[in-house]
Protein backbone atom coordinates (compact mmCIF):
# COMPACT_ATOMS: atom_id res chain seq x y z
CA UNK A 1 0.00 0.00 0.00
CA UNK A 2 1.40 3.40 -0.91
CA UNK A 3 1.72 6.11 1.69
CA UNK A 4 -0.56 9.02 0.83
CA UNK A 5 1.35 12.20 -0.05
CA UNK A 6 -0.74 14.62 1.96
CA UNK A 7 -0.31 18.13 3.29
CA UNK A 8 -2.21 20.13 5.85
CA UNK A 9 -5.46 21.55 4.50
CA UNK A 10 -7.50 23.95 6.60
CA UNK A 11 -11.02 22.55 6.33
CA UNK A 12 -12.52 25.69 7.80
CA UNK A 13 -11.40 27.53 4.63
CA UNK A 14 -13.21 24.92 2.54
CA UNK A 15 -16.36 25.26 4.66
CA UNK A 16 -16.30 29.05 4.37
CA UNK A 17 -15.88 28.70 0.60
CA UNK A 18 -18.85 26.33 0.36
CA UNK A 19 -20.97 28.53 2.60
CA UNK A 20 -20.11 31.49 0.36
CA UNK A 21 -21.25 29.54 -2.69
CA UNK A 22 -24.56 28.57 -1.04
CA UNK A 23 -25.22 32.13 0.16
CA UNK A 24 -24.42 33.73 -3.21
CA UNK A 25 -26.57 31.30 -5.19
CA UNK A 26 -29.46 31.73 -2.74
CA UNK A 27 -29.25 35.53 -2.95
CA UNK A 28 -29.21 35.34 -6.76
CA UNK A 29 -32.04 32.80 -6.79
CA UNK A 30 -34.41 34.48 -4.36
CA UNK A 31 -33.33 38.06 -5.07
CA UNK A 32 -33.48 37.46 -8.84
CA UNK A 33 -37.23 36.91 -8.54
CA UNK A 34 -37.68 40.43 -7.15
CA UNK A 35 -34.78 42.25 -8.77
CA UNK A 36 -33.62 40.49 -11.93
CA UNK A 37 -30.14 42.14 -12.17
CA UNK A 38 -29.15 40.12 -9.06
CA UNK A 39 -28.84 37.14 -11.38
CA UNK A 40 -25.48 38.61 -12.39
CA UNK A 41 -24.15 37.10 -9.14
CA UNK A 42 -24.15 33.68 -10.81
CA UNK A 43 -21.63 34.52 -13.58
CA UNK A 44 -19.61 36.50 -11.01
CA UNK A 45 -19.52 33.46 -8.73
CA UNK A 46 -18.43 31.30 -11.68
CA UNK A 47 -15.52 33.69 -12.31
CA UNK A 48 -14.57 33.70 -8.61
CA UNK A 49 -14.56 29.90 -8.41
CA UNK A 50 -12.64 29.41 -11.65
CA UNK A 51 -10.07 32.05 -10.73
CA UNK A 52 -9.68 30.51 -7.26
CA UNK A 53 -9.12 27.08 -8.77
CA UNK A 54 -6.12 28.17 -10.81
CA UNK A 55 -4.85 30.98 -8.56
CA UNK A 56 -5.64 30.22 -4.87
CA UNK A 57 -4.65 33.78 -3.89
CA UNK A 58 -7.68 34.95 -5.90
CA UNK A 59 -10.14 32.59 -4.17
CA UNK A 60 -12.42 35.26 -2.73
CA UNK A 61 -14.15 33.30 0.06
CA UNK A 62 -10.97 31.52 1.16
CA UNK A 63 -9.10 34.84 1.25
CA UNK A 64 -11.96 36.32 3.29
CA UNK A 65 -11.45 33.45 5.74
CA UNK A 66 -7.65 33.76 5.87
CA UNK A 67 -7.59 37.58 6.02
CA UNK A 68 -10.67 38.37 8.13
CA UNK A 69 -12.43 35.44 9.80
CA UNK A 70 -9.40 33.48 10.99
CA UNK A 71 -7.27 36.37 12.38
CA UNK A 72 -10.25 37.74 14.31
CA UNK A 73 -11.10 34.32 15.72
CA UNK A 74 -14.58 34.35 14.17
CA UNK A 75 -13.96 30.94 12.58
CA UNK A 76 -11.50 28.56 14.18
CA UNK A 77 -9.01 26.78 11.91
CA UNK A 78 -9.42 23.05 11.39
CA UNK A 79 -6.20 21.65 9.92
CA UNK A 80 -6.50 18.14 8.48
CA UNK A 81 -3.88 15.96 6.78
CA UNK A 82 -5.36 15.99 3.31
CA UNK A 83 -4.71 16.62 -0.36
CA UNK A 84 -5.83 19.98 -1.79
CA UNK A 85 -6.18 18.70 -5.39
CA UNK A 86 -9.59 16.96 -5.03
CA UNK A 87 -11.03 20.08 -3.36
CA UNK A 88 -9.62 22.36 -6.06
CA UNK A 89 -11.01 20.01 -8.68
CA UNK A 90 -14.44 20.11 -7.02
CA UNK A 91 -14.32 23.90 -6.87
CA UNK A 92 -13.36 24.08 -10.56
CA UNK A 93 -16.19 21.73 -11.43
CA UNK A 94 -18.59 24.00 -9.54
CA UNK A 95 -17.18 26.97 -11.47
CA UNK A 96 -17.69 25.20 -14.81
CA UNK A 97 -21.30 24.31 -13.90
CA UNK A 98 -21.96 27.92 -12.90
CA UNK A 99 -20.38 29.15 -16.13
CA UNK A 100 -22.73 26.88 -18.11
CA UNK A 101 -25.60 28.10 -15.90
CA UNK A 102 -24.62 31.69 -16.76
CA UNK A 103 -24.83 30.94 -20.49
CA UNK A 104 -28.34 29.56 -20.01
CA UNK A 105 -29.54 32.43 -17.83
CA UNK A 106 -30.64 34.63 -20.74
CA UNK A 107 -32.31 32.21 -23.19
CA UNK A 108 -33.54 29.64 -20.62
CA UNK A 109 -33.54 31.31 -17.20
CA UNK A 110 -35.08 28.35 -15.37
CA UNK A 111 -32.36 25.98 -16.63
CA UNK A 112 -29.57 28.34 -15.64
CA UNK A 113 -31.11 28.75 -12.20
CA UNK A 114 -31.60 24.99 -11.85
CA UNK A 115 -27.91 24.36 -12.60
CA UNK A 116 -26.85 27.04 -10.12
CA UNK A 117 -29.20 25.54 -7.53
CA UNK A 118 -27.62 22.11 -8.04
CA UNK A 119 -24.18 23.57 -7.36
CA UNK A 120 -25.55 25.10 -4.14
CA UNK A 121 -27.17 21.77 -3.15
CA UNK A 122 -23.84 19.94 -3.63
CA UNK A 123 -22.02 22.61 -1.63
CA UNK A 124 -24.62 22.19 1.13
CA UNK A 125 -24.20 18.40 1.12
CA UNK A 126 -20.46 18.95 1.51
CA UNK A 127 -20.86 21.42 4.39
CA UNK A 128 -23.50 19.38 6.20
CA UNK A 129 -22.42 15.78 5.59
CA UNK A 130 -18.82 16.01 4.36
CA UNK A 131 -19.71 14.31 1.08
CA UNK A 132 -17.82 15.88 -1.81
CA UNK A 133 -19.10 14.78 -5.22
CA UNK A 134 -16.26 16.54 -7.06
CA UNK A 135 -13.76 14.58 -4.91
CA UNK A 136 -15.51 11.31 -5.86
CA UNK A 137 -15.27 12.25 -9.56
CA UNK A 138 -11.60 13.07 -8.95
CA UNK A 139 -11.13 9.58 -7.44
CA UNK A 140 -12.82 7.93 -10.44
CA UNK A 141 -10.66 9.89 -12.92
CA UNK A 142 -7.50 9.13 -10.94
CA UNK A 143 -8.45 5.46 -10.78
CA UNK A 144 -8.81 5.35 -14.55
CA UNK A 145 -5.43 7.06 -14.92
CA UNK A 146 -6.98 10.22 -16.42
CA UNK A 147 -5.65 12.40 -13.62
CA UNK A 148 -2.27 12.21 -11.97
CA UNK A 149 -1.48 13.63 -8.54
CA UNK B 1 -40.99 34.05 -10.27
CA UNK B 2 -42.14 31.22 -12.52
CA UNK B 3 -38.52 30.68 -13.67
CA UNK B 4 -37.57 30.12 -10.01
CA UNK B 5 -40.36 27.59 -9.55
CA UNK B 6 -39.40 25.70 -12.70
CA UNK B 7 -35.76 25.76 -11.61
CA UNK B 8 -36.74 24.30 -8.23
CA UNK B 9 -38.71 21.57 -9.97
CA UNK B 10 -35.85 20.70 -12.34
CA UNK B 11 -33.25 20.71 -9.56
CA UNK B 12 -35.56 18.60 -7.36
CA UNK B 13 -36.03 16.02 -10.13
CA UNK B 14 -32.27 15.85 -10.76
CA UNK B 15 -31.52 15.39 -7.03
CA UNK B 16 -34.21 12.70 -6.73
CA UNK B 17 -32.95 10.90 -9.84
CA UNK B 18 -29.36 11.04 -8.56
CA UNK B 19 -30.44 9.63 -5.17
CA UNK B 20 -32.33 6.77 -6.87
CA UNK B 21 -29.38 6.06 -9.17
CA UNK B 22 -26.96 5.99 -6.22
CA UNK B 23 -29.23 3.61 -4.28
CA UNK B 24 -29.54 1.34 -7.32
CA UNK B 25 -25.79 1.45 -7.93
CA UNK B 26 -24.80 0.59 -4.37
CA UNK B 27 -27.38 -2.21 -4.12
CA UNK B 28 -26.22 -3.68 -7.42
CA UNK B 29 -22.54 -3.50 -6.42
CA UNK B 30 -23.32 -5.04 -3.01
CA UNK B 31 -25.31 -7.84 -4.64
CA UNK B 32 -22.48 -8.53 -7.08
CA UNK B 33 -19.93 -8.80 -4.28
CA UNK B 34 -22.04 -10.89 -1.91
CA UNK B 35 -23.70 -13.15 -4.47
CA UNK B 36 -20.70 -13.89 -6.68
CA UNK B 37 -20.16 -17.61 -6.72
CA UNK B 38 -17.58 -18.38 -5.51
CA UNK B 39 -17.35 -15.29 -3.30
CA UNK B 40 -14.17 -13.25 -3.66
CA UNK B 41 -12.49 -14.52 -0.51
CA UNK B 42 -9.47 -12.53 0.53
CA UNK B 43 -6.52 -13.99 2.39
CA UNK B 44 -5.69 -12.25 5.66
CA UNK B 45 -3.20 -9.47 5.27
CA UNK B 46 -0.62 -8.77 7.95
CA UNK B 47 -0.94 -9.59 11.65
CA UNK B 48 -1.89 -12.89 13.23
CA UNK B 49 -5.45 -13.62 14.42
CA UNK B 50 -6.41 -12.09 17.79
CA UNK B 51 -6.13 -14.63 20.69
CA UNK B 52 -5.12 -17.30 18.19
CA UNK B 53 -8.68 -17.52 16.85
CA UNK B 54 -9.98 -16.40 13.49
CA UNK B 55 -12.20 -13.34 13.95
CA UNK B 56 -14.27 -11.26 11.56
CA UNK B 57 -12.36 -8.25 10.31
CA UNK B 58 -12.81 -5.17 8.16
CA UNK B 59 -11.35 -4.45 4.76
CA UNK B 60 -11.17 -0.68 4.51
CA UNK B 61 -10.75 0.85 1.04
CA UNK B 62 -9.38 4.35 1.08
CA UNK B 63 -7.25 6.69 -0.99
CA UNK B 64 -5.25 9.84 -0.49
CA UNK B 65 -7.94 11.87 -2.32
CA UNK B 66 -10.58 10.77 0.21
CA UNK B 67 -11.26 13.43 2.80
CA UNK B 68 -14.26 11.71 4.42
CA UNK B 69 -11.95 8.76 5.08
CA UNK B 70 -9.77 10.92 7.32
CA UNK B 71 -12.41 13.11 8.89
CA UNK B 72 -15.18 10.54 9.45
CA UNK B 73 -14.33 6.92 8.57
CA UNK B 74 -11.01 6.54 10.36
CA UNK B 75 -12.29 7.95 13.69
CA UNK B 76 -15.29 5.57 13.38
CA UNK B 77 -12.97 2.60 12.78
CA UNK B 78 -10.79 3.65 15.72
CA UNK B 79 -13.89 3.51 17.97
CA UNK B 80 -14.33 -0.20 17.18
CA UNK B 81 -11.51 -1.09 19.56
CA UNK B 82 -9.83 -4.47 19.13
CA UNK B 83 -11.20 -5.17 15.67
CA UNK B 84 -8.69 -5.81 12.96
CA UNK B 85 -8.82 -3.34 10.07
CA UNK B 86 -6.97 -4.04 6.82
CA UNK B 87 -6.40 -0.73 5.07
CA UNK B 88 -6.29 -0.90 1.28
CA UNK B 89 -5.30 1.91 -1.07
CA UNK B 90 -8.00 1.63 -3.75
CA UNK B 91 -5.82 3.37 -6.34
CA UNK B 92 -2.66 1.34 -5.73
CA UNK B 93 -4.53 -1.97 -5.34
CA UNK B 94 -7.00 -1.55 -8.14
CA UNK B 95 -7.52 -5.28 -8.77
CA UNK B 96 -8.65 -5.86 -5.20
CA UNK B 97 -10.82 -2.73 -5.34
CA UNK B 98 -12.43 -3.98 -8.55
CA UNK B 99 -13.18 -7.34 -6.95
CA UNK B 100 -15.28 -5.51 -4.40
CA UNK B 101 -16.77 -3.11 -6.96
CA UNK B 102 -15.38 -0.12 -5.07
CA UNK B 103 -16.86 2.85 -6.91
CA UNK B 104 -16.74 5.30 -4.04
CA UNK B 105 -14.47 6.02 -1.08
CA UNK B 106 -14.54 5.09 1.70
CA UNK B 107 -15.79 1.53 1.25
CA UNK B 108 -15.77 -0.90 4.16
CA UNK B 109 -16.24 -4.65 3.83
CA UNK B 110 -16.98 -6.77 6.90
CA UNK B 111 -15.24 -10.07 6.30
CA UNK B 112 -16.17 -13.27 8.07
CA UNK B 113 -13.63 -15.37 9.95
CA UNK B 114 -13.40 -17.57 6.84
CA UNK B 115 -12.40 -14.59 4.68
CA UNK B 116 -15.79 -14.28 2.96
CA UNK B 117 -17.39 -10.83 2.56
CA UNK B 118 -20.54 -10.50 4.68
CA UNK B 119 -21.42 -6.80 4.52
CA UNK B 120 -20.33 -4.09 2.10
CA UNK B 121 -20.75 -0.39 2.89
CA UNK B 122 -20.24 2.06 0.05
CA UNK B 123 -19.59 5.50 1.50
CA UNK B 124 -19.13 6.46 5.15
CA UNK B 125 -20.23 3.76 7.59
CA UNK B 126 -20.68 4.95 11.20
CA UNK B 127 -19.23 2.94 14.10
CA UNK B 128 -22.59 1.58 15.42
CA UNK B 129 -23.43 0.18 11.98
CA UNK B 130 -20.03 -1.53 11.72
CA UNK B 131 -20.38 -2.87 15.28
CA UNK B 132 -23.75 -4.38 14.39
CA UNK B 133 -22.36 -5.96 11.24
CA UNK B 134 -19.36 -7.34 13.13
CA UNK B 135 -21.65 -8.81 15.79
CA UNK B 136 -23.64 -10.56 13.05
CA UNK B 137 -20.40 -11.82 11.52
CA UNK B 138 -19.29 -13.23 14.90
CA UNK B 139 -22.63 -15.03 15.34
CA UNK B 140 -22.28 -16.51 11.85
CA UNK B 141 -18.73 -17.64 12.61
CA UNK B 142 -19.85 -19.33 15.84
CA UNK B 143 -22.71 -21.07 14.00
CA UNK B 144 -20.45 -22.34 11.26
CA UNK B 145 -17.91 -23.50 13.86
CA UNK B 146 -20.65 -25.35 15.75
CA UNK B 147 -21.94 -27.12 12.65
CA UNK B 148 -18.45 -28.02 11.41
Amino acid sequence: MSTPATQVVDHSALKVNQTGIIATVLVAFVGGALFRPLLVLIPLLAIVLLLGTFAPQLALFKQFYFKVLKPRGIVKPRPVQDRPEPHNFAQGLGGVFLAVASIFLIPLTFLGLALALLVAVLAFVNVAFGYCLGCQIFYQLERRGLLRA
Amino acid sequence: MSAQLWALAVAGIVVLAAACLETFRSRRARRLVLATSPSPSVPRRGAAPINGEEQPYILYFTGDSCTVCRTHQEPALARLGDVRVDKVDAIAERTLADRFHVYTLPTTVVMGADGQPLHVNYGYAPAPKLERQLAEARVMSLRSAATA
